[in-house]
């Protein structure tokens, strides 16, 4: 409810600035939008990665799993992008650090690709910390994951918010809640 | 509730007894007076106000005052002296601590303070951390603690100071017994015997402890602690083997036993496993005193310790072994040292040694031997008609893996009048990276983790990769060829100022201290197929440790005597702070979720530090009733426990364990020419935290009845 209040508001903001803009005479721009969601992660690495695309905003069946309808898969905490080994789409992603409501503007080049299966784009460990006390998964502060998406026409910025397990009983746990913000742009332009 | 009303009943005839008691007077000195002799802090004796170093003394009077079977619970009553957890395994979801509790002294970790028995250093360090709970109180003669780099002297582990237990030696005759029953079922027993004929000197010590352990959650299947029992053993022989030469041989025995009783999760389902750890320390002491000269000794002695530690649990349905471990580690110490005295002039002390050490654990990586050989030399000068004491001193450890190592120290001390006392001491330390470091191989079963030694760091992710155990293409050549741990070293001052007035004494002391090339854990860049790290040692930054501390004690009346102490402490990571001030550093709200950047304000410090930490106490004595009361408040301000904002640093309210009081009472009376009876509460507040402080225990009542008959010496000493 909150989310969907959000993005009235920002269509709203942005058809007003946008309206302010008119006398530059710039095409009418699909605006970006921004969400919140939660995505259930296999914890497991043998089952099924979840994979999730930015323009529909929503994860992609498994059976989608060779089409560019995904943009990251994720599994434990194995990022995929959906590129080389890992996929046919044109994906890729950056890994930079910084204020995710500040950094508006995404990279045009320096993107990693999935090159092999053993060399992802996003290095495991390079995200988060694993608590061995807590048992926890902790993403680390301040890391903004910028991505081309599998198109390889549109931009997408993306920060982690949590990492939690799902209510589970027995010795491990069967699933990873990540919780994650994102802004995507529609409109083919690298700003946000 | 019972129990309870039980333990007053006793309190109320204890104090009435009071009145009726016979007369008696006692003779002591207090702790810490200046003519009390104190061996640690130089290597030889000197007397107390002497001494150019920080000190604390806790002498038997106290011990027995406090009533306190744990000596961990009389070291955290000291100024500047915390009992820590482990860093590594905090709780494991209610389970105690595997790694223990260890001092924590001017900041520092408790595997940088070495901890001594009758100046001899004690094996069997699990995880830096040597379980203090192996040492009874009933024959500690005087416990000395030596804050400040002491590597100048005791070499590595000496890092943030020494604490050195020394216990009774053989005096005139005397039968000791005590009984001691506490809380939880607790049961102790002790027994010890003196005696001096002709020319042999005896003591004799036997102690037993057993206990039913408690449980701080009920809903977590297992006791907290689960039950025990401790013998204690120790036997001293001295004989003067001419008016010049004297002989001390000392053997200790302990022998411990612990049930393990817990859940665990076998095949998927919840099953109990259960079984015992059993531990063993005994070491042998043999030393000749030859007085060359009426101001020069020689010593000349031999040690040797052996430490041991098995622990095993089955599965209760089956039978089946689920988890074992063997722990072996032993020490053998010759060492010769010479010591001459100039009155009034000066004081040298030199020596040499070696250490050769040997472990063989189930989870270290085969049997492993160490060997250093180290040599030690230290000058004291006293001038302006001996109102001004220098030290210089240094230290030389060669071991069979390291470069030769030199660690300095400088110390003085100024005494303008019979009321100040005005010191300074520098000191360098190093710290070899311990068994541990090197060869330790630990794959946690139950978390499913794997921690291991820098020194076998290739070969075992050679052989993980061969079974299949790696995650796929990981890259292990950067490992194989590891170029191992350099030692950490430290450097340390400390300056302090004491005024003694009548009643009153009071002592002022700042300390910093820098370390470099600190070890920590770091997670390598790849895991196990299971996608959990691995853990290996490797020099990270530099962290410092500053602080203030203040120690007063006043006697109020005759019978009444308070003291405090409080420390002020900052112990931050270097590399941090610059991380902070180039802007890489990140915290993440608990709320918003959002990050934003940290700033020096934000960041606490290290983690398992207080900032704040104060004791205070008040000390009841009528000698001529025999009756004593002493009553203690020790605070331990808040510190940091885990990180939970995603930066790896302590710099958020929510990560900080609240700070807690722990308030002890004894009170003892002594009836007739033999017979003491004591009672006491410890933890009257009842504090508990089953997560995060495991160890304490609830509140606890106890009584001790000791019994002491002192014969008078049938032979004349010599």
């Amino acid at each position: 409810m909150k989310n969907r209040f959000n993005l009235i508001l920002i269509v709203a903001i942005a058809i007003v600035f946008t309206a302010c803009q008119k006398d530059e005479a710039t095409p009418v721009a699909v605006p970006a939008f921004s969400r919140t969601q939660t995505l259930t992660v296999n914890f497991s690495a043998t089952k099924p990665f979840a994979f999730f695309g930015f323009k529909d905003s929503a994860l992609v069946a498994n059976t989608d799993s060779t089409t560019a309808k995904w943009d990251f898969g994720l599994r434990l905490t194995t990022f995929l992008v959906n590129s080389n080994a890992s996929g046919p789409g044109k994906a890729g992603v950056i890994l930079q650090d910084g204020i995710f409501a500040n950094l508006n503007t995404a990279p045009t080049s320096g993107y990693a690709y999935d090159t092999t299966s053993t060399k992802l784009a996003i290095k495991d460990g390079s995200w988060y910390d694993y608590n061995s006390v807590s048992r926890s998964l902790v993403p680390k502060a301040g890391k903004v994951f910028f991505f081309r998406t599998a198109d390889g026409a549109h931009y997408a910025k993306m920060q982690l918010l949590a990492v939690d397990y799902a209510p589970f009983t027995g010795p491990t746990p069967s699933q990873l809640l990540y919780k994650f913000q994102y802004t995507y742009q529609p409109n083919g332009s690298n700003s946000f | 509730m019972k129990k309870t009303h039980y333990f007053f009943s006793i309190a109320l005839a204890l104090f009435q007894l009071q009145a009726i008691a016979q007369q008696r007077v006692f003779k002591d000195t207090l702790d810490g007076s200046s003519e009390t002799v104190v061996v640690t802090a130089n290597r030889s004796e000197r007397k107390m106000g002497n001494v150019a170093v920080p000190v604390i003394l806790i002498g038997k009077k106290t011990i027995s005052q406090t009533g306190s079977l744990r000596i961990q619970d009389i070291l955290q009553e000291q100024t500047g002296i915390v009992i820590v957890n482990s860093a590594l395994g905090t709780s494991l979801n209610g389970y105690p601590n595997p790694f223990g509790q260890g001092v924590q002294m001017l900041g520092l970790d408790p595997a940088y303070t070495a901890i001594l028995l009758d100046g001899e250093p004690l094996v069997g360090r699990n995880a830096g951390i040597l379980k203090l709970g192996r040492l009874a109180t009933g024959n500690i003669k005087q416990v000395e603690i030596v804050k400040g780099p002491s590597s100048s002297l005791y070499g590595s582990e000496a890092m943030a100071g020494v604490i050195n237990i020394l216990t009774d030696m053989p005096a005139k005759e005397n039968i000791g017994f005590q009984l001691h029953h506490a809380t939880n079922n607790t049961w102790g027993g002790t027994l010890s015997y003196a005696n001096r004929i002709h020319k042999t000197g005896i003591q004799f010590f036997l102690n037993r402890l057993s206990t039913d352990g408690y449980d701080l959650d009920p809903t977590i299947y297992g006791k907290t602690v689960d039950p025990y029992r401790d013998w204690n053993g120790q036997l001293k022989i001295t004989q003067e083997l001419s008016n010049k030469l004297q002989l001390l041989v000392s053997l200790r025995n302990y022998d411990a036993k612990q049930d393990n009783n817990y859940q665990i999760f076998y095949q998927n389902l919840p099953a109990i496993a259960s079984g015992y750890t059993t531990e063993t320390d005994r070491s042998a002491f043999a030393q000749f005193k030859w007085l060359l000269s009426s101001n020069s000794k020689l010593y000349v002695r031999g040690f040797y310790d052996r430490y041991t530690n098995e622990s095993f649990v089955n599965l209760d349905k089956t039978g089946l072994r689920f988890d074992e471990t063997s722990f072996d580690q032993s020490v053998f110490k010759p060492e010769i040292q010479y010591e001459k005295n100039r009155p009034g002039k000066s004081q040298y002390v030199a020596g040499f040694g070696s250490n050769i050490e040997m472990i063989d654990a189930s989870r270290y990586a085969g049997k492993q031997n160490l060997a250093t050989v180290y040599g030690f030399t230290q000058k004291e000068w006293y001038l302006l008609s001996q109102k001004l004491t220098l030290i210089a001193g240094a230290r030389i450890d060669k071991r069979t893996d390291f470069d030769l190592h030199l660690s300095p120290r400088f110390a003085m001390a100024y005494k303008p009048n019979a009321h100040w006392k005005f010191t300074a001491s520098a000191g360098w330390g190093f710290k070899a990276p311990d068994f541990r470091h090197m060869y330790l191989n630990f794959y946690n079963a139950q978390i499913g983790y794997s921690l291991l030694g820098s020194a076998t760091l290739g070969q075992e992710l050679g052989k993980l990769q061969q079974q299949g155990l790696l995650q796929a293409g990981a890259d292990i050549s950067p490992y194989t060829n590891a170029t191992g741990l350099k030692p950490e070293t430290s450097f340390g001052i400390h300056v302090g100022a004491k005024y003694t007035s009548g009643k009153l004494v009071a002592e002022w002391g700042l300390f910093r201290n820098n370390i470099s090339n600190l070890i920590d854990v770091y997670a390598l860049p790849f895991t196990r197929t299971n996608s959990l790290p691995i853990y290996s040692y490797r020099n990270v930054g530099n962290v410092f440790t500053q602080g203030a501390e203040m120690d007063l004690s006043y006697q109020l009346t005759k019978q009444i005597r308070l003291s405090g102490g409080y420390q002020f402490l900052l112990a931050k990571d270097k590399q941090v702070l610059e991380n902070i001030d180039n802007g890489l550093l990140y915290k993440r709200d608990p709320i918003t979720l959002q990050s934003s950047l940290l700033s020096r304000q934000d960041y606490v410090g290290l983690a398992n530090r207080s900032k704040h930490s104060l004791n205070a106490k008040v000390l009841y004595e009528q000698p001529t009733a025999g009756f004593d009361a002493y009553f203690r408040a020790v605070y331990r301000g808040a510190f940091g426990f885990m990180d939970k904002n995603g930066n790896n640093i302590i710099d958020n309210e929510s990560e900080l364990t609240p700070g807690y009081w722990m308030l002890n009472l004894a009170a003892s009376k002594t009836i007739g020419n033999h017979l003491r009876v004591q009672i006491g509460a410890e933890n009257l507040l009842d504090y508990t935290n089953p997560v995060q402080l495991s160890n304490i225990p609830g509140r606890t009542y106890f009584i001790n009845l000791n019994l002491n008959i002192n014969q008078p010496t049938k032979h004349k000493l010599p």
